[in-house]
């Protein structure tokens, strides 16, 4: 009884008193606003290396775009994510006065960018070529057979891996402190410092991502499910 | 209907086809057979340009295939139809829309008109019950049909059919040869890839055996199978009949 009386006493201490909620909140919603601006603009910039990457494989004259989208995804996923967020913050922020979440934002979703390219590429490729032949041998184009027959089927090898990569991204923005940028590890980590006990504001961020990276999974699976109707038997 | 002249394919340093010349008339129904690796299904894959040829020309209709490219090539392909070992349906459609997915996309009906003609289709394969379902619910012998009835929405000319048996469990087979037969009785004009030496004999109007990625020989079926010339035909046939 009284451990739980710690506890609680722990809890009120960082979350409640002095309004300390106010701050994790905010935090959250950084976290949560920075994530969803670098999911969008990771999406879109994966979306247009993944094109490049096929337009590549598929037509000789369109090599050397597989070249730079190429280069671009190895230098990505070779460089540490936290590295390349303060390269991008000193060359944008300290140059032009732009405010840090930008640098922030386009840090995690150029990072994620070329996960997400490598994630569409493969699930295209996962397509049976036959598909491919026997969109072309009815008379449709590549591009209607990519509209209306690889790219349905492929979405459902993509979808499961992109939401993995999501959530991951979510919990990689909890570095983004390193930029000033105050999310809400950051704003852990200031609770902490003011309420002497670093633990339990820490404990309390962590659930804080847990809980969206359960909801995600779940509204993810529930999309699955949706998309898995041809698959009856 | 279809002139082959001169045909090569290589893939890399392998040489599969080695120089084909082949006439096909309105109405034949032409049958291939052949060792595996003798080049047979490249031979029909490079005649809607699955396949690029390396060298020589195939002329449908008037137009040279092997020069056509983008809209002409497609254009072309409507009027060839082709069904593949595995079926290739595609497993996120319902048959319905299998059936009326390109006449739909590429302009030719509208969906209502689509819709009647996949109805006829599918009476005249007798599986009008499985307009609405998709293609995991089907069995192998019935996917194959319905891969047949896909093409012949497009109302084509000719009809290619590579090895569309060979995927079946035996059962399975007769419906599809059937359906294949019925085809050949209306007129259809085909170039059929088989294993199948009975459905060489009874439906073909010319059987050609391919070795090493060359027509070793070719004749009427009742000649070509009682009396084959070429010495590895007769061991072929030794073999398979």
């Amino acid at each position: 009884m009284s451990w739980f009386t710690g506890a609680w006493e722990r809890f009120s201490n960082a979350f409640l008193e002095k309004d300390r909620y106010l701050s994790f909140l905010k935090g959250f919603g950084m976290t949560l606003e920075i994530s969803l601006f670098a999911v969008i603009l990771g999406v879109v910039l994966g979306i247009l290396l993944a094109v490049a990457k096929y337009m590549a494989a598929n037509h000789k004259s369109c090599r050397p775009l597989g070249w730079i989208a190429n280069v671009y995804i190895t230098v990505i996923r070779g460089t540490p994510v936290y590295v390349q967020m303060l390269i991008i913050y000193y060359l944008i922020l300290t140059a032009r006065g732009i405010p840090a979440i930008v640098s922030g934002v386009l840090c995690f979703g150029i990072n994620s960018s070329a996960y997400v390219a490598e994630i569409i590429r493969a699930g295209i490729e996962a397509v049976d070529r036959g598909q491919m032949e026997a969109g072309r041998s009815l008379g449709l184009s590549e591009m209607q057979t990519m509209k209306e027959i690889i790219m349905p089927q492929a979405v459902r090898n993509i979808l499961p891996a992109l939401g993995n990569e999501f959530i991951v991204l979510i919990k990689e923005t909890a570095v983004i402190g390193g930029i000033t940028v105050l999310d809400v590890t950051k704003a852990a980590m200031n609770v902490g410092a003011s309420s002497y006990d670093y633990l339990t504001p820490l404990l309390i961020a962590a659930a804080m991502y847990l809980v969206v990276v359960i909801i995600l999974t779940k509204l993810l699976s529930m999309l699955e499910r949706r998309l898995a109707k041809s698959d009856r038997r | 209907m279809i002139d082959v002249k001169n045909l090569h394919k290589s893939f890399g340093d392998k040489q599969v086809l080695c120089g084909i010349d082949e006439h096909i008339e309105k109405g034949e129904k032409v049958v291939v057979i052949g060792p595996s690796g003798s080049g047979k299904s490249t031979f029909l894959r490079c005649l809607n340009l699955l396949e690029k040829p390396t060298q020589g020309s195939i002329v449908f209709e008037g137009s040279d295939i092997t020069a056509a490219s983008g809209k002409e090539l497609n254009r072309i392909r409507q009027k060839m139809g082709m069904v593949f070992q595995h079926f290739n349906l595609f497993p996120h459609l319902t048959i319905r829309k299998n059936i009326t997915l390109a006449p739909v996309k590429l302009g030719l009906m509208s969906q209502a008109e689509a819709d009647k003609k996949a109805s006829e289709l599918l009476l005249r394969v007798g599986l009008p019950e499985k307009a609405d379902q998709y293609p995991a619910q089907l069995s192998g012998g019935q996917k194959q049909r319905i891969a047949i009835v896909r093409s012949l929405a497009m109302n084509p000319d000719v009809m290619l059919f590579d090895e569309p048996t060979s995927a079946l469990d035996p059962e399975m087979v007769r419906e599809v040869l059937d359906f294949m037969k019925q085809l050949a009785t209306d007129g259809m004009t085909m170039v059929v890839v088989t294993h199948e030496m009975g459905f060489a004999r009874e439906v073909g109007s010319r059987v050609l055996f391919m070795d090493e990625g060359r027509i070793v020989e070719q004749n009427k079926p009742e000649e070509f199978f009682a009396h084959p010339r070429d010495a590895r035909l007769q061991e072929f046939l030794s073999k398979v009949l």
